[in-house]
């Protein structure tokens, strides 16, 4: 192996993709220019949508409640609702998003019976519908407050304090950083990120410089220059990887640059994901073997293909094995354990999620760094060994 | 190996495994569970020599093997058995430093990267070859005096045409000074004036540096302008190696005269020259072809009796089209006149 004519190899490779309008194009314009574009028009419409939920009037029905007039009367009064008069079919009127909820009430709630069962009052709502939840909570706290009203009042008029009814209160707290608590909802889903852009990024050259150099042609031509096959396997598997590495760190910037100014003040605040340059730095590292693994592994598959066409029907299904563990990994609750450490990609997507959160295992981290490296050695190993052999660059 | 030999293949073969396809949809089905393999003898016991300074031809039809041994004779690929040894080298085995020590043209494809200007090819091939800085200014320069290169130095290649592509790829193949040149179809797709360009070159640097060139083509003016030595492939085995003339004298059968005569008077006495194995053809209204075979009649007699019988403007004798030749060969015209 020579160095020199693997960086030949490379920097004509560089050279080639930098003048080819395609490459830019997937690589560096349609990450940068795509999503700011998609953070805003997220943004826009999250923020328009709940917007109106917030400002609607909420038509309900209700049903019974005819003898409990001032429950009814309050309720009336309420802003933001809207009473229609009750139809029979109102939970379908629910369900069909004409009517926001329907309430019923039992009768007599205004007094406070003794002696008898604790009334019901059910609000039916559609779960999932914005609009509806929040008709819903506007409901629940309008009855919850109603309850506690009737109960204080009743008390008062027994000579009793109300203090009664509240002996003490329950207050939750988050004590965990801010950070870790994004990052335990974000967390996942950056070395998803990651992991699907330096994928997709070293796609396309993958297959450009292996089936596309056998539609050209080319490949004869380089393989009858003085440079050996496994040179030219290191050098364009350099390319690979620049172009894996380039449209990852690039994609992620326009992420950062549109999650911070292309959302709304209250959407930023749920994303408080402050990460350190340290953090970025042990994130990168952990993630470079599988930029190695994923460089080489497209190189040995785009190989076998005779035509630029035929290596994307064999590279498509690749996205798949790359993108499944990297959604696993990026659902809360999964966890890195000396068997998710084994999984390739999985292991990686796991512990950059630890280490955004701020937690260092460094044995995990070690051996998952490790597998992976063993991992991309392997298929490092596998795309000299296709390079090398007749049948697979000749194929007829 | 003697001192002025540059190729010496001794019962070179490639096999390649195939499997038979099968017709229809259901065969199309059984394909991808059962496979009839097949082997192919692309190249099956090639034995050559090429001295020296020597151009040969390599012809043969499409899927003969001309391709194969080229590739093996370049070192791309390996031979299923027999030897090679080209340059002192067996290409196969000592692929890195042997290419230094030759050239290689592929005409369908450029070795010259598509998207970059052709002087940055020719840069990073002096870098692959190891040439020096000066060597490659001098070389340039000839280049330029020879081929004419210098207009489109700083054009991407994907831009050029592919006349001037192809003297671009020959320069590049040829900037490392190799003694030996393996030319895979340098003219296909060339018009007339580019073709004779490339001709003209091949023929210079071939004088000048004692260039040895194997070429293989389906143009057979090449052959003929360029070669004094031809092999025939086909099937994976070499039919004829020798020289052209000689191949021409045994296996040209016919010959035809072509000759215009004075007048209109002349025309009813074309028709009294008969003889055995001859055939005449009125090409126009004063112009006649007579196309024989020259194994029964003499050229010379027959020359005789024409201007004896008619008056003659112009005469002109053609042999058969070399094209005819090899079709003829290519069909399984037995060779054995032909010493191998």
């Amino acid at each position: 192996m020579s160095l020199r004519n693997s960086l030949i190899v490379y920097r004509k490779e560089l050279r080639d993709m930098l003048r080819d309008k395609r490459t830019i194009r997937s690589m560096v314009i349609i990450p940068v220019i795509a999503f700011p574009l998609l953070f805003w028009g997220i943004s826009k419409v999250m923020t328009s949508v709940m917007g109106e939920a917030a400002t609607e009037t909420a038509p309900i029905m209700v049903n019974g409640g005819t003898n409990s007039p001032k429950v009814l009367a309050a309720l009336r009064k309420l802003p933001g609702i809207q009473l229609l008069p009750y139809q029979d079919d109102a939970k379908q009127e629910v369900s069909d998003k004409k009517i926001r909820a329907v309430v019923e009430i039992p009768n007599g709630i205004d007094t406070v019976a003794t002696g008898s069962q604790s009334k019901q009052v059910s609000i039916g709502y559609y779960e999932n519908d914005v609009k509806s939840e929040m008709t819903r909570d506007k409901l629940q706290k309008f009855f919850d407050d109603y309850r506690d009203g009737v109960a204080r009042a009743a008390l008062i008029a027994r000579g009793m304090s109300p203090e009664i009814l509240e002996p003490f209160k329950v207050q939750v707290k988050n004590v965990a950083p801010p950070a870790k608590v994004s990052a335990a909802i974000f967390g996942g889903w950056i070395p998803y990120l990651i992991i699907i852009f330096s994928f997709t990024g070293a796609m396309y050259p993958a297959m450009d410089l292996t089936a596309g150099e056998k539609e050209r042609g080319t490949l004869e031509t380089i393989l009858s220059s003085p440079v050996s096959r496994t040179d030219l396997v290191i050098g364009k598997f350099l390319m690979v990887m620049t172009a894996s590495v380039v449209t990852a760190v690039l994609s992620l910037a326009s992420v950062g640059f549109a999650g911070r100014h292309m959302m709304s003040g209250a959407q930023q605040q749920t994303m408080n994901l402050s990460i350190s340059p340290s953090t970025v730095i042990a994130v990168a590292v952990i993630l470079l073997p599988l930029t190695v693994l994923f460089a080489s592994m497209l190189l040995a598959v785009a190989l076998l293909a005779k035509s630029y066409r035929e290596a994307q029907t064999y590279v498509s299904p690749l996205v798949f094995v790359a993108i499944a563990p990297a959604i696993i990994g990026a659902l809360p609750g999964v966890e890195l354990n000396w068997k998710t450490a084994l999984v390739p990609i999985l292991n990686t997507s796991l512990v950059s999620k630890e280490v955004i959160g701020g937690t260092y295992h460094w044995t995990t981290m070690l051996m998952v760094f490790g597998m992976t490296c063993v991992y991309a050695a392997i298929s490092l190993g596998a795309a000299i060994y296709m390079f090398n052999r007749e049948d697979v660059l000749f194929r007829t | 190996m003697s001192d002025g030999l540059l190729i010496d293949v001794r019962a070179l073969s490639k096999d390649f495994r195939t499997f038979r396809r099968r017709e229809g949809v259901w065969g199309s089905v059984q394909n991808l569970f059962v496979r009839d393999y097949l082997t192919v003898n692309a190249v099956d016991k090639v034995s050559f020599e090429v001295a020296r300074g020597e151009m040969v031809g390599y012809i043969g039809p499409n899927g003969a093997g001309k391709s194969t041994s080229i590739k093996m004779l370049t070192g791309i690929l390996m031979p299923s058995s027999g030897e090679a040894r080209v340059n002192g080298f067996l290409p196969y085995k000592q692929r890195r430093q042997y290419v230094k020590t030759i050239g290689v043209v592929f005409g369908q494809r450029t070795q010259l990267w598509w998207d970059i200007a052709v002087i940055e090819s020719f840069k990073l091939l002096r870098r692959i070859y190891e040439v020096s800085e000066r060597d490659f200014r001098e070389r340039m320069e000839k280049f330029n005096q020879i081929l004419g290169i210098q207009d489109y130095l700083y054009t991407p290649v994907r831009k050029l045409s592919l006349g001037e592509r192809m003297r671009c790829d020959l320069a590049a193949a040829l900037l490392h000074n190799p003694p030996l040149l393996f030319l895979d179809e340098p003219t296909i797709g060339l018009d007339v004036v580019a073709k004779d360009q490339i001709r003209k070159f091949l023929r210079a640097i071939n004088r000048e540096f004692q260039t040895t060139v194997l070429l293989t083509t389906h143009d057979l003016d090449d052959i003929e302008e360029l070669c004094r030595r031809i092999m025939i492939i086909d099937h994976g085995r070499l039919l004829y190696d020798g020289p052209l003339d000689l191949l021409k004298q045994k296996l040209l059968r016919t010959k035809q005269i072509k000759f215009a005569v004075k007048d209109s008077e002349q025309l009813a006495r074309v028709q009294s020259i008969t003889r055995d194995g001859l055939e005449l053809e009125q090409v126009d209204q004063l112009t006649y072809r007579i196309r024989f075979d020259r194994v029964k009649v003499s050229t010379s007699d027959l020359i005789r009796q024409i201007l004896n019988t008619v008056e003659v403007r112009d005469l002109l004798i053609e042999d058969e089209p070399i094209e005819e030749v090899v079709k003829r060969i290519y069909a399984g015209e037995a060779l054995d006149e032909v010493a191998l």
